[in-house]
């Protein structure tokens, strides 16, 4: 017993290089050694599912890119997702998209790209990029009272005039369901407080995990549809709509990833603990 | 004093109420210029706050090269790493695309040079194709653009890794800073490992009866610290094993049974009822302080803008 | 893959390693991928800043097809001229001259304005979504008879009454203006109980983000090792290493711990 205490004591004061290194591998080797795990939707994330799914037919959906590369892992997959699934049944869903960070409008391209791959679509027919606008929460507040004020032109710098699908769009009222793939400020909380709850068009959301704690009241007081909570949330939204992607692959490192912090914290405590009990024995 | 003090703080009271007031102010005047213009003025003027920053950033740099500080070396990199984007993104375009008329075909280069090397060599094989440079402004989204692939090939791995590089430091501060020191402590990191468990696929492999026969040993534990009564450790072990034992077998042992011991369902209960509550509280009272410093901001009370405490 | 393809991997790649070195120590790779960070995203903000708003919507509207100026210069967004748009542009080259010294005050007028709208903008977001939604959504029925007693999700008496005591007690512990003991202070003590499980569980999603982005860039890094990138990871690796390596050994004094 006190050989094993003197262990962890000792793992106690550690280089923290080792740790780094621990953490590094608990990911990278899953990673190189894909393992399946089964994944369960929470209700949270079944919530945004259904909310996408119960659109009416030929509706106007917008999805705004609120997120950049730092951030790409956890909120790709999402807005990846949520299009897979409009256009996945053939209801007739048109997509616009906007972007209240300047990244954004990179990552919209680089998910048009993916899903131009996917399914057979017409640019300014079935889904126009209308780019970023900065502004924040005065880009949202001007969307709900008049988007032609803030787009004139989409980010090829096609006038909004030209473009078919852009008819009988003025604001946010004209649209039947929203989505904000979220990174922090500006995203879900300005999407709801500036575009949601005054317009009524239903929202959801998808946030980096950091940001989940914050806005999840939304969620009880349905101001917000449901929510993907981070990379495993993506990953929930993959395994509804039956489409594996980075998402998943990634749970597994993921997992071993949290397992390995959790040991930590355990370890760490037993260190503590058995310092302490030293401390006061002599 | 009225240029660097009054014009400012009228400005704020003006424009605050003004936009504050105007949703409730049924004028359509108000309302479309508080609604679209006035916004996009907010926009226009935020757009110039960045510009400012960067000439601080270059002056700073600048600063730190002209007097040789340590480290000067860098800021080098720094003006020098400013100035290629800054070309790339307002003079050079870097986006020329070669279409070939009637086909799907075409590709973008990022001079014009090589676009029209890549024309006349179609020419010489019998094909003509056309060149057209990216429209200003979207030339910084042009794939296959210069400004896109700096955008995909140094700002992307930039960004990315500072912040997957906090993945790291998480993993120091968790084995060394977070301490179950008294009860508050305690539930706080309980909490995190439900979730961090719980919320990923391999929490729902552990069984909710291994998570009993785990309690029943660590309450064992505290009850060896607190009592110090090996009788009483011995008998509550003994009992609570069979106790689970028995009801195990009773009920067949299911992964996810009774479910206030299994770990995905577990750690929802907490994320949506106590974790709401606290995170309830916070967003009011976030929401209270947010009220509270625009209204002082609008009527003037406020004045940390202008330098004044 | 084309030649440019390759090399931006290449350059992902050596940028990508040459800040998770930092890992080791802080190093002359690490502070020049730093700066180049630094560098770059300036010169991007401002252009992406300028060409998705400055150009379209302000000068979109000085210089419309029916500006004054149409015969000097016109930049079509599908604007109509509007004059008062001087007035943010002058605010913006107000605050753009503040860079010199002497007149540094002149960037107030166009903080003052910002300041203005986001406290109007703000004031009334946050007391409709944040407050009184919230506030609602607290206060429910909870004896209505439909619920049932306990559910692990959802809506059940129980969990609205954990729900219901938790925000008021978190939020009477922010309430400072009373000395917090006797049966008021064990109400706030509660309050705190329910604020360290938030605090708890944004800890452990502050992990799960972390974790994930690690994810993704070592994603990028297998991918830049294939070979039809021309093992750019390993090379870019092996380079660092090799560099760092004889650095330290040059330099022994400045280990950290």
């Amino acid at each position: 017993m006190r050989f094993l205490e003197d262990i962890i004591v000792k793992f106690g004061s550690v280089d923290r290089r080792v740790i780094f290194v621990l953490i590094g591998l608990a990911v990278l080797v899953p990673l190189l050694n894909p393992v399946d795990l089964a994944i369960r939707p929470t209700p949270s994330s079944q919530r945004v599912y259904d909310a996408v799914d119960s659109i009416p037919d030929n509706s106007n959906v917008l999805i705004s890119f609120d997120y950049g590369p730092s951030t790409r892992p956890e909120i790709h997959p999402m807005t990846l997702g949520i299009m897979r699934h409009l256009l996945s049944q053939d209801r007739g869903h048109k997509i616009y998209i906007t972007c209240l960070w300047p990244d954004g409008l990179y990552m919209a391209k680089d998910a048009l790209k993916i899903i131009n791959e996917e399914y057979d679509l017409v640019e300014h027919e079935d889904y126009v990029l209308l780019g970023f606008r900065p502004g924040n929460e005065a880009i949202v507040k001007g969307l709900a009272s008049d988007l032609r004020k803030v787009f004139t032109v989409d980010a090829a710098q096609t006038p909004i005039s030209e473009i078919p699908m852009m008819e009988g769009i003025n604001n946010l009222n004209d649209f039947q369901f929203m989505f904000t793939g979220s990174a922090g400020y500006p995203g879900t909380f300005e999407w709801v407080q500036y575009g949601a709850d005054p317009t009524g068009v239903p929202l959801s959301s998808g946030t980096t995990s950091i940001q989940v704690n914050e806005v999840m009241p939304y969620v009880q007081s349905g101001q917000l549809k449901g929510i993907l909570a981070g990379m495993p949330g993506a990953a929930e939204y993959e395994k509804l709509i039956d489409t594996p992607g980075i998402a998943i692959q990634g749970m597994a490192a993921q997992s071993y990833g949290h397992v390995v912090i959790v040991l930590f914290i355990i370890l760490g405590n037993l260190a503590y603990f058995i310092t302490e009990r030293r401390e006061r024995k002599y | 004093m009225i240029w660097k003090r009054y014009i400012p703080i009228a400005i704020v009271g003006f424009f605050g109420s003004l936009t504050l007031f105007g949703w409730f102010i049924e004028n359509e005047g108000i309302k479309a210029f508080i609604d679209d213009d006035a916004t996009q003025w907010y926009d226009i003027i935020a757009s110039f706050a960045i510009f400012l920053g960067a000439l601080n950033l270059l002056k700073l740099q600048f600063l730190k090269v002209l007097k040789r500080q340590s480290g000067w070396e860098y800021s080098v990199v720094a003006i020098l790493s400013f100035f290629i984007v800054f070309v790339i993104g307002f003079f050079m375009r870097g986006a020329f695309v070669v279409d070939i008329p009637n086909t799907d075909i075409q590709s973008t280069y990022f001079t014009q040079g090589a676009a029209e090397e890549a024309v006349n060599h179609l020419k010489d094989s019998g094909i003509t194709a056309s060149i057209t440079p990216a429209q200003w402004g979207a030339h910084i989204q042009t794939e296959g653009g210069l400004f896109k692939w700096m955008f995909d090939n140094i700002f992307t791995p930039l960004s990315a890794t500072m912040f997957a590089l906090l993945a790291f430091y998480v993993a120091s501060a968790s084995y060394r800073a977070f301490r179950a020191r008294n009860f508050e402590a305690t539930l706080l990191l309980l909490a995190g490992i439900i979730i961090m468990i719980g919320r990923v696929p391999i929490g729902s492999l552990i069984s909710s009866w291994m998570i009993m026969y785990l309690l029943v040993l660590v309450i064992g534990i505290l009850i060896n610290t607190y009592f110090r009564s090996r009788q009483l450790v011995f008998g509550w072990v003994a009992l609570g094993l069979i106790g689970v034992t028995v009801l195990g077998s009773f009920m067949g042992w299911p992964i996810d049974q009774p479910a206030v011991f299994y770990l995905p369902a577990l750690q929802e209960w907490i994320y949506t009822v106590p974790n709401l509550a606290g995170a309830r509280a916070i967003m009011i009272g976030i929401g209270l302080g947010v009220i509270v410093t625009s209204l002082r901001y609008i009527f003037g009370l406020e004045k940390s803008y202008i330098g004044d405490q | 893959m084309s030649f440019s393809t390759i090399l931006g991997a290449w350059i992902a790649a050596f940028l990508t390693l040459g800040i998770f070195s930092y890992l080791y120590k802080d190093n002359p790779f690490y502070k020049i991928a730093e700066h180049v960070f630094v560098g770059v995203s300036a010169a991007y903000w401002a252009a992406t800043f300028y060409w998705t708003q400055i150009y379209p919507n302000l000068f979109g509207r000085l210089f419309a097809v029916d500006s004054p100026f149409a015969s000097m210069y016109v930049i079509d967004k599908g604007h109509e001229y509007n004059g008062l748009y001087f007035f943010p542009l002058l605010l913006g080259i107000m605050m753009l001259l503040s860079v010199f010294k002497q007149i540094n005050w002149m960037a107030r007028w166009g903080i003052a304005y910002t300041v203005g709208i986001a406290a109007g903008l703000k004031a009334f977001g946050y007391l409709s979504s944040n407050v009184i939604s919230q506030i609602k959504s607290t206060a429910v029925e909870l004896f209505s008879g439909e619920l049932s007693f306990f559910a692990m999700s959802g809506d059940s008496i129980f969990n609205n009454i954990v729900i219901f005591i938790g925000t008021i007690s978190a939020l009477m512990y922010f309430y400072f203006s009373r000395e917090q003991s006797g049966a008021y202070g064990r109400f706030t003590r509660l309050g705190v109980y329910f604020l360290m499980i938030s605090f708890g569980a944004s800890f452990g999603f502050a992990v799960m983000g972390r974790i994930s982005l690690l994810i993704g860039r070592f994603n990028d890094l297998i991918l830049f090792s294939n070979p039809s990138y021309n093992y750019g990871t390993f090379w870019m690796l092996g380079l660092i290493i090799v560099v760092l390596g004889y650095w330290s050994f040059q330099n022994p004094e400045r280990t950290e711990g």
